[in-house]
């Protein structure tokens, strides 16, 4: 097994990222000092409509159509796209994992049952089946989050069902089932701590796609009112494109390097525990 | 071959009866049904006539008897009714499906174009600055989210330089000979085109450049370099063609993507296809067009599925060896 | 023949910025002759319809869609004359319970069938009375047909004249008898290609992009219409508009079409004109319902209050960027009938607000007043901001607010069929003539759960019913609006449904698009008099 120091100085080789982690960790500062520096409600209005940024120094990112401060709302907005993609992640491992690891243990028919469960919710356009579940269960953030797991679990399970597979044979855990182990803490104690990294590393991507689906549903307009989203943002100042387009541009901004530098850990991550490629 | 393509459309069934419950039950659970809608919009405000719609629309009776009467018209490729478009749902479907169509092979083109090429070049000159700037450019397309990047392009190249329309289809109300409307559609497909294929090129290219490198290292690469091939047929004929089978898997399972995809990209370039057909129908709760799409959609992506079996078979030597 | 007062309509306000023209009157009388010739591609500020003909009307887009094919007996000016279309005259008998109608001879629908004084009788009986006008023809008891060219409508109660003009210039298009007759009216195949009697024919629907329609060669009047081809096309968002004006692809679109910021922006190039006439007919509002069934908002004193703490400026002017102007009155001061300025308002003033609810004994305890919830039809942009804005507006006086911006389908639900909410944002619309479209909106027979854009608020005032029942049957134009102004000074004072701001509608055109003609309802009219300066 890999000793995290020897882990983190493989992982610490790759620039990139290094530079995606910085990324994220000036995000999680910002959204988690989002109510100490903008401690008013950020969809509030504080001043005149449509400031550009960089013009007046009370308001750094400028002002929305409405006069509403975008710095306060980009950093609020990170805390609701943070929260959405890691517990749209963790809703979506819960469910892969489970799926993936019974198949794959059980076999048979249990197995062919899960994966043409999956093989259905992949067979649904997922942008799609998010619109309809967040308009039939109402717009809030946890609707949102709900939906946004039930289209990305698949890939987990598939993942977690090979890595099971690959393991459910191996001597160790013929000797746990030998010895009379039950099926469940055969899983959860020997096989899934085994087939645990590579899992890890898909839902660290599965978190940048929840952020993309969530800044989708936000910019169709199906998004959370009560809160400020960056993808509602976009949505809101795409009918100021011609006049004020950083409303568009600084929200998009944001996105991208949040979810291009969760793209950079996972690519990081990859590199660190894949043996092959540390052998070169 | 013939059996697993059997095999592949028996599976399709219950596949498509889980699509129709599960999205059955989804839009009961809606406040806010189809008639409410419906008589909202056609300001409808007669309790009679209120009740004379839901008789119309069959909404009399318990939702049970809904479904299995939809399961049988699905059966009989009657996909229902709609009301809202006054016409049968098949016919709305068929109607904006060409647009879709057009719009996803056209988006399914750029990616593989570019992500091909892009995890080609990355692969041959591997730990390059070629390689490092693909990769860089591969995850800034990825992390994008399509419908920003279509209005960032729009805001680019029809807004400030005029260079292409910025929505639509066609030109309309103009008269053209089959070239030029061709012409015509191409222009206005450009960047919707490249908006959604952008992101999916993104990822073909870093799994291209993978496959490329493991194929790379392969024993009968090595054989055929021992032969003392040239490398460029290397590249093409064994490298390529090995290495393009993850891609053909990735294009299948991410059909339903690309379809969901393009919703968003409709709205954006009001492309008139599937996308806003659907989008209009989940927020109006018209749930004969929402189920006759998803399922539609479903038989596309399973077909696609079998489709890319075969593939493999062509593709990979070693398969068709068993 | 039709006296039309060939007015330049979009000429005038070349040049000039929108908020110019906003309460400007109509000028510049530059009588040219018109050009025949030229292909129109028109639009509006919404979507496609969901076919282009909806029988019982289906809002703005399929009235739109279907207007330039099916023709109404008479049409409504912005200078409140009624002009001909397919009848000559409307004469009311002497005792109001009757009218006579001489229709238009020779004229023809799109297929060639003959249009007689039968297609009108059916239209009234079957169409009209059941389906399309929403109630406001209950008390038509017949429609006879004296000759091919006559057909007189009789009635179990008075009905005054401009009452009934109004809903045979409205909601009542004619439909032909020998396509409709003894089928389903939903489902006829003719909603998605109308035949009737208008300037154009339908060519092509394509679904999701456009519609085109070619001239009617057998017109009743040879003269019309000008284009020799008219495209409705639709884009799904605003910007999209104004790109496609810029690109050359739009020549003249209707209801908002763009952007507000967008539109000083096109009309300073010169090329480009917005005027805001022809929405008389037609004009919408911002409109709040307060839910007089719970406890706290059942009392007019606290109604009053809240709409103390609301800036309507800030509304009129940030939220719609100057498309609107705050209201004084349910009633918009576009008409020039039934408005009236000297009602009960409510100023801007939080302190007041304060004091009022202090007084009407909700004094902030623990922080707040009360908890309210708002729920705002987030069918348009602007009503989501405006619920945002009055979360934060009741907040400042005090009041926790829960906001809800459900999408179209759950905001009908919960505003007009569960009424499940304390307060709601919704749109109110309507013509000239107060009933019924106004009106239900606060009668107690407006009271219909699950009918949209009725009385949400269940507010219910013996006293208010009984001036709007008179109103109906009173024949005498003065009296009528003696009436009208009781009842809304009622209306006013109780304030359970208020129009927040009335909502300003522009019409943008590129700035060789001319109408010889000033249509009091421009979105629904048939466009024939457009034409084009090229």
């Amino acid at each position: 097994m890999l000793t995290f120091w020897t882990f983190a100085r493989k992982f610490a080789r790759n620039r990139a990222a290094l530079l995606g982690l910085l990324v994220i960790v000036a995000v999680v500062v910002v959204a988690a000092m989002a109510p100490v520096w903008f401690p008013r409600n950020p969809l509030r209005i504080v001043g005149r409509p449509e400031i550009w940024p960089f013009v007046n120094p009370r308001f750094p990112l400028g002002t929305d159509s409405l006069g509403r401060d975008i710095a306060a709302m980009i950093a609020h907005g990170a805390r609701t796209t943070l929260m959405i993609g890691i517990f749209a992640s963790l809703t979506a491992s819960l469910i892969g994992i489970t799926v993936g690891s019974t198949a794959a243990y059980f076999g048979g028919w249990v197995d062919e049952v899960f994966m043409r469960i999956a093989e259905l919710f992949q067979t649904i356009p997922n942008i799609i089946f998010v619109l309809t579940i967040v308009s039939i269960l109402g717009q809030t953030i946890t609707n949102i989050t709900i939906a946004v797991g039930i289209v990305t679990w698949t890939p987990i399970a598939r993942l977690t069902r090979a890595e099971f597979l690959s393991l459910r044979d191996r001597e160790f855990v013929q000797a746990c089932r030998a010895i009379g182990m039950r099926d469940l803490s055969i899983m959860v104690r020997q096989i899934l701590p085994n087939a645990l990294p590579p899992v890890i590393i898909l839902s660290s991507l599965v978190v940048a796609s929840a952020i993309l689906f969530e800044s989708a549903v936000s910019f169709l307009g199906l998004g959370d009112p009560n809160v400020a989203s960056w993808g509602g943002l976009i949505g809101d100042g795409r009918t100021l494109i011609r006049s004020s387009w950083y409303i568009c541009a600084v929200p998009g901004i944001a996105i991208m390097a949040t979810v291009l530098a969760l793209n950079l850990v996972g690519d990081g991550l990859n590199d660190a525990l894949n043996p092959k490629l540390n052998e070169g | 071959m013939l059996r697993i393509l059997f095999r592949r459309l028996v599976q399709i069934i219950p596949l498509i009866l889980g699509v129709i419950i599960m999205n059955f039950g989804l839009i009961q659970l809606a406040p806010g049904s189809f008639l409410d809608v419906m008589t909202a919009e056609q300001q409808i405000s007669d309790p009679a006539m209120i009740e004379r719609m839901r008789i119309l629309y069959g909404m009399d009776q318990p939702a049970a008897v809904q479904l299995l009467k939809y399961i049988w018209s699905v059966v009989t490729l009657d996909f229902g009714y709609s009301y809202r478009q006054n016409a049968p749902v098949l016919t709305v479907i068929m109607q904006h499906l060409p647009a879709t169509a057009l719009l996803m092979l056209a988006a399914i083109a750029v990616a593989l174009l570019v992500g091909v090429v892009a995890g080609v070049v990355a692969a041959v000159k591997v730990n390059t600055i070629w390689d490092n700037l693909i990769s860089l450019i591969a995850v800034f397309f990825f992390a994008a989210p399509t419908f920003w990047l279509g209005i960032m392009l729009t805001i680019l190249f029809s807004v400030k330089l005029g260079w292409l329309p910025v929505g639509g289809m066609r030109t309309v109300g103009t008269e053209f000979g089959a070239i030029a409307a061709t012409f015509d559609i191409a222009r206005h497909l450009l960047l919707p085109a490249v908006s959604l294929g952008l992101f999916y090129a993104a990822t073909y290219a870093r799994v291209m450049r993978a496959s490329m490198l493991e194929v790379y290292k392969s024993d009968f690469v090595r054989t055929a370099r021992s032969k003392g091939l040239p490398g460029f047929q290397v590249v093409v004929i064994h490298v390529l063609r090995n290495a393009l089978l993850p891609v053909v898997t990735l294009l299948g399972l991410q059909l339903g993507t690309v379809l969901g995809g393009s919703v968003v990209i409709e709205t954006v370039f009001s492309w008139p296809g599937i996308g806003s057909l659907m989008l209009d129908s989940v927020m109006s709760r018209n749930y004969p067009v929402v189920l006759g799409v998803l399922v539609m959609s479903s038989v596309v992506v399973a077909v696609a599925n079998a489709a890319v079996d075969i593939a493999y078979f062509k593709l990979d030597p070693r398969i068709s060896a068993r | 023949m039709d006296t039309i007062s060939r007015r330049d309509l979009l000429a005038g306000a070349a040049g000039l910025a929108l908020t110019s023209a906003i309460g400007g009157t109509a000028s510049g009388q530059a009588a040219r002759t018109p050009k025949r010739g030229g292909t129109l591609v028109g639009s509006w500020g919404g979507f496609e319809p969901q076919a282009l003909f909806v029988p019982p009307g289906g809002g703005s887009s399929p009235n739109m869609t279907s207007t330039k094919v099916l023709e109404r007996l008479i049409r409504l000016d912005e200078d409140l004359q009624f002009r001909p279309v397919l009848a000559l005259s409307v004469t009311p008998a002497a005792d109001f319970r009757s009218y006579t109608i001489k229709l238009r001879p020779n004229v023809k629908w799109h297929d060639g069938a003959d249009f007689t004084a039968d297609d009108v009788v059916f239209n009234a009986m079957d169409y009209w009375k059941p389906i399309s006008s929403g109630g406001a023809l209950n008390a038509l008891v017949s429609a006879e047909a004296v000759d091919k060219e006559t057909v007189v409508l009789k009635f179990n109660a008075t009905v005054p004249d401009f009452f009934l003009k109004s809903i045979l210039a409205g909601r009542t298009v004619t439909i032909p008898k020998h396509i409709y007759a003894g089928k389903e009216m939903m489902t006829n195949p003719a909603n998605n290609l109308p035949i009737g009697t208008g300037p154009f024919k339908v060519r092509e629907w394509v679904r999701g992009s456009h519609v085109e329609y070619v001239r009617n060669e057998n017109y009743w009047d040879p003269q019309l219409p000008y284009v020799d081809k008219l495209v409705i096309r639709w884009w799904r968002d605003p910007a999209s508009r104004s790109a496609a004006f810029e690109a050359g692809q739009l020549d003249f679109a209707v209801f908002n079409p763009i952007p507000a910021p967008d539109v000083k922006r096109l009309v300073d190039t010169r090329r480009f004109t917005a005027v805001t006439e022809g929405y008389k007919n037609t004009a919408w509002a911002l409109t709040t319902y307060f839910n007089t069934q719970r406890e706290i908002f059942k009392r007019a004193d606290v109604r009053r209050a809240l709409l103390h703490a609301v800036d309507r400026e800030f509304i009129s002017d940030t939220i719609y960027f100057g498309r609107a102007k705050p209201a004084t009155g349910h009633i918009p001061s576009s008409n020039s009938l039934f408005y009236f300025k000297d009602l009960p308002t409510y100023s801007f003033d939080p302190d007041k607000a304060g004091k009022l609810l202090d007084a009407a004994g909700y004094p902030i305890r623990n922080g707040s007043r009360f908890t309210m919830n708002i729920v705002s039809a987030g069918w348009f942009e602007e009503n989501v901001k405006a619920g945002q804005y009055l979360r934060q507006a009741f907040e400042d006086i005090g009041i926790k607010v829960d906001l809800a911006i459900p999408d179209r389908a759950t905001s009908l639900k919960r505003i007009y069929t569960d009424y499940e909410f304390d307060m709601a944002i919704s749109n109110n619309s309507g013509p000239l003539e107060l009933a019924p479209q106004w009106t239900q909106s606060y009668t107690t027979s407006g009271i219909v759960k699950g009918a949209a854009f009725r009385n949400a608020s269940r507010y219910s005032n013996p006293a208010l019913d009984k001036l709007v029942d008179q109103y109906l049957v009173e024949t005498d134009p003065k009296k009528r609006q003696a009436l009208a102004r009781e009842f809304q000074l009622i209306l006013a004072t109780e304030a359970p449904v208020t129009s927040l701001v009335e909502i300003v509608s522009a019409t943008v055109a590129r700035s060789d698009v001319r109408v010889a003609a000033n249509y009091a309802d421009v979105l629904g009219e048939s466009w024939a008099h457009i034409w084009l300066d090229r």
